[in-house]
């Protein structure tokens, strides 16, 4: 994959990208559907439901149903909405999420692009999204939507600051933002990966992730009680499933991006367990990290909007940049 | 230039939470309510025109459907106005009966209330362990008079069914149960410091307020007036047993939530010396005659639902039929207060107000 | 923060345990014995007191009466009887007053249907709706004939 990036863009070097990155996207298809199915069990499990049960064996089959009823929906576009922003919105949240993806290294050897400043990529992109969220809250011409992506925009804009900071320890820790070697500078026990070291950023990471991801306790943009669905009331059909799916393979991207981070990739957490493969122990890793955040939101109630944004600026912001400083302190007194 | 301009968002009355059909217009400055007009009305049915036509029996069914969370209460305080009417006695065991499926439903509405605040806040289980435990009430109420929700069990002079065999036993062990269970609400949401936050110091006012409005129930006590119609002007057989009122003094959500727990508390406390004093035999109907006329003239009576203060007054001409009925719903009048809260708050707090309040739209509409 | 983690060992624990839902469309649903359900009505009972449609307190009973058709007996039959389930509300208080027993609440309660008109159910209809019928009918009130003034 490297080689083949670092040569001249031919028809043959096009169609493969295309077709790994078709493969890659039913791979994120195949998670984004059953992501769904499982929390769904996870949240009926802790309010002693079963989740669902119906549609094929032990219900496995019903987040395809759902896709599909979404499918064959109705395209319903208000009349007094901006036709053109409105089609567009749910394009520019999906695109951004499937595109951050490409940097996320799974195994020594499986990643799609190794870039230098991979983590900047995510983090820039990422950002991207949010704009058509405003785009879809905008173009809606209903004021539930329109709340819901200023909130959005707020807490996006936010959030970002804090999760991009809370990384930089991680950053001066392993002296590159190439994801691959943040991974390598990790090592093959649980005090090796930077949890420990970077305690206080791994939970302003994890805070700002969630934020960043608009779940329960910060789901503000989409609080179901308040502003009935948020930005995309007037969403219907594919529409609609383009911002489930954005939203679901961000999960998929925040998980992938914690574990590499924080939880050592596909290190095991204890040398004498090397010899399970990298990728079981980032799978392991990534369902952990999947499962906390719907774990939240079965037990979590929802923050108010002015307490989320005193919270990312006075306690979040602060806590990243006292990171930074306890590293570099660190690095300084002990590394050098 | 830079304008801006106010918003009008019609909340309701299709909306989440606004629990059922009931409407507010507000008017927004970004996120900041400047404005706020309740619009009632979406589910009136006109119960209190539809009982002069019917006789005292056939009004009961009708008080099932205002206050559907708490359908005894509603039952009681029709019988209960009539009975006053009419000076009956009623059996000691119907008396026992009564009161403790009235403790029952007090409990089984405040978890429906906690469940759905709770949901109103964002948070999602809270809701499914309330409706857990409610079944457990709701299982005990069919066993005893064939209906989960519309129980029609009161009668003028008694009640329509005696305990099943059984039956007070079961009531004898839910409450070390449900006891238990409190236990873990406190554990999942009251310790919670995103909830506590949410509710600490929203929607205050004080007791003058409290009292100009007609406030009752856990809206008043959360001011410091101690006013519970149970101790107050004690009815059914309250004065028997022993039991507190919980009362708090800031007058916000936090003070009221922690009010309507208390009180699941001590009407487990009730229940706990109802049972054990429980009458072994007796009738369970009193001596009524078979047309229900109450002599001419007007009655009111009043007992402490799970809302508040629950009204019913009848004018009666001495026919079968009441000439006029009403009821004071507590629902109601609990809500007038609201445009006065909303002003100044967020749009979230709207919504922590408005459920802290504890409405049923069925009632306020009734 | 402590109490964020609180909850969360709540909601961790309560994934192991006992579920609490029924399966109930396809395990029928056991009612107790008491149940208020969709009524049975025996016509050869029936002494057209007229008492269930006065009491019904939203109308939905109708009923008429003939002579009976042995002229030596006093008194008359029923002839049609109908219940109109749009507006039933199942309160209970017709088999309350019925001095024979002839119209009875039965344990089934399933009564949804595509069409409206479906729901007014006639005399044979109500007749066939003899399974699971609820015997325990003793209210507080005391029997008598059929000269009840209620």
């Amino acid at each position: 994959m490297t080689e083949l990036l670092q040569q001249a863009l031919t028809w043959q070097n096009g169609l493969i990208f295309l077709g790994w990155a078709v493969l890659f996207l039913f791979i994120v298809l195949g998670f984004v559907t059953y992501a769904i199915y499982f929390e769904r069990k996870v949240i009926g499990w802790m309010q002693f439901r079963h989740g669902p049960t119906r549609v094929g064996p032990l219900g496995l089959l019903q987040s395809v149903a759902d896709v599909l009823k979404l499918l064959i929906k109705e395209d319903t576009i208000p009349q007094k909405a901006d036709r053109a922003l409105f089609i567009l919105a749910p394009i520019i949240t999906f695109v951004p999420a499937f595109a951050v993806l490409a940097v996320i290294p799974y195994t020594p050897s499986l990643y799609f692009a190794d870039l230098h400043v991979g983590l900047l990529y995510y983090a820039a992109l990422s950002s991207l999204s949010t704009i058509g969220i405003i785009l879809g809250g905008w173009a809606s011409n209903n004021k539930y939507s329109l709340i819901g992506g200023m909130r959005s925009a707020a807490q996006m804009i936010s959030y970002e600051i804090p999760l991009v900071i809370s990384v930089v320890g991680v950053v001066m820790l392993s002296g590159g933002l190439s994801l691959r070697t943040i991974v390598e500078g990790q090592g093959n026990n649980f005090w090796e990966w930077n949890l420990l070291p970077q305690m206080i950023g791994f939970v302003v990471f994890m805070i700002a992730a969630v934020s960043e991801l608009n779940r329960t306790p910060f789901d503000l943009p989409e609080a179901e009680s308040e502003l009935v669905a948020g930005y995309h009331v007037e969403y219907s059909g594919f529409r609609f499933a383009f911002f489930m799916l954005a939203e679901y393979v961000y999960v998929f991207a925040i998980a992938s991006l914690t574990t590499v981070l924080f939880l050592g990739g596909w290190h095991p957490p204890l040398a004498i367990l090397d010899f399970i493969p990298g990728l079981l122990w980032f799978m392991l890793k990534f369902v952990f990290v999947v499962f906390f955040l719907f774990w939240l939101r079965a037990t979590m109630p929802r923050i108010r909007v002015d307490q989320l944004m005193s919270f990312g600026w006075k306690v979040l912001l602060p806590l990243a940049l006292i990171n930074i400083f306890v590293t570099a302190a660190y690095i300084e007194l002990f590394l050098k | 230039m830079i304008r801006t301009e106010e918003l009008l968002l019609n909340v309701g009355p299709q909306h989440p939470s606004t629990h059922g059909v009931f409407r507010i217009v507000l008017k927004l400055d970004g996120e900041i309510i400047k404005e706020a007009t309740p619009v009632m009305g979406y589910l009136h049915r006109g119960t209190e025109k539809l009982a002069e036509q019917l006789n005292y029996t056939q009004i009961i069914p009708y008080t099932d459907r205002m206050d559907y969370v708490s359908a005894m209460t509603n039952n009681y305080v029709l019988v209960h106005a009539v009975e006053k009417m009419m000076n009956i006695e009623i059996p000691e065991r119907a008396e026992f009966m009564r009161l403790i499926v009235m403790e029952l439903q007090r409990v089984a509405s405040h978890l429906v209330w906690w469940g759905t605040y709770l949901l109103d806040i964002g948070a999602m289980s809270p809701f499914l362990y309330a409706f857990r435990d409610r079944e457990v009430i709701i299982d005990l109420f069919n066993e005893l008079c064939g209906a989960r929700l519309t129980y029609n069990y009161m009668r003028v002079g008694g009640v329509k069914w005696d305990a099943p065999s059984g039956w007070i036993d079961k009531v004898r062990d839910f409450i070390p149960y449900m006891r238990k269970r409190l236990k873990e609400y406190d554990k999942l949401v009251s310790g919670n410091e995103i909830f506590l936050a949410r509710i600490k110091g929203v929607g205050i006012y004080d007791a003058q307020t409290a009292i100009a409005y007609g406030l009752s129930g856990a809206n008043l006590r959360c001011t410091g007036v101690n006013w519970d119609l149970r101790k107050q002007e004690p009815y059914s057989l309250y004065e028997r047993f022993d039991f507190d009122v919980p009362l708090s003094f800031n007058g916000d959500c936090y003070d009221r939530y922690r009010i309507r727990i208390e009180e699941i508390v001590q009407s487990l406390r009730i229940l706990e010396q109802a049972v054990e004093q429980f009458p072994s035999e007796g009738e369970t109907m009193g001596k009524v005659p078979r047309v229900i006329r109450p002599p001419a003239g007007e009655v009111y009576a009043r007992i402490e639902s799970p809302r508040g203060e629950i009204g019913c007054y009848i004018v009666s001409k001495g026919k079968a039929e009441p000439y006029r009925l009403k009821f004071r719903r507590p629902s109601f009048v609990n809500l007038q207060i609201l445009p006065e809260l909303l002003v100044g708050q967020s749009m979230t707090n709207l919504i922590t107000i408005l459920g802290g309040v504890d409405i049923v739209v069925g009632e306020v509409d009734c | 923060m402590k109490g964020l983690f609180k909850g969360l060992a709540v909601t961790l624990k309560a994934m192991t345990s006992k579920k609490v839902t029924y399966a109930y469309p396809d395990v029928p649903m056991q009612m107790p014995e008491r149940f208020r359900g969709v009524q049975h009505f025996d016509p050869d009972k029936c002494i057209v007191c007229n008492a269930c449609a006065r009491i019904c307190p939203t109308d939905c009973i109708t009923l008429t009466g003939k002579p009976h058709p042995d002229p030596t007996k006093k008194g008359k039959v029923i002839d049609t009887y109908d219940i109109n389930f749009e507006i039933c509300i199942l309160c209970d208080l017709c088999t309350e007053v019925c001095p024979t027993e002839a119209i009875m609440m039965t344990n089934n309660f399933e009564l949804a249907t595509c069409s409206r008109d479906t729901l007014f159910k006639d005399r044979e209809w109500l007749h066939a709706n003899d399974q699971r019928i609820r015997y325990d009918n003793i209210s507080m009130l005391p029997k008598g004939g059929g000269k009840k003034d209620v």
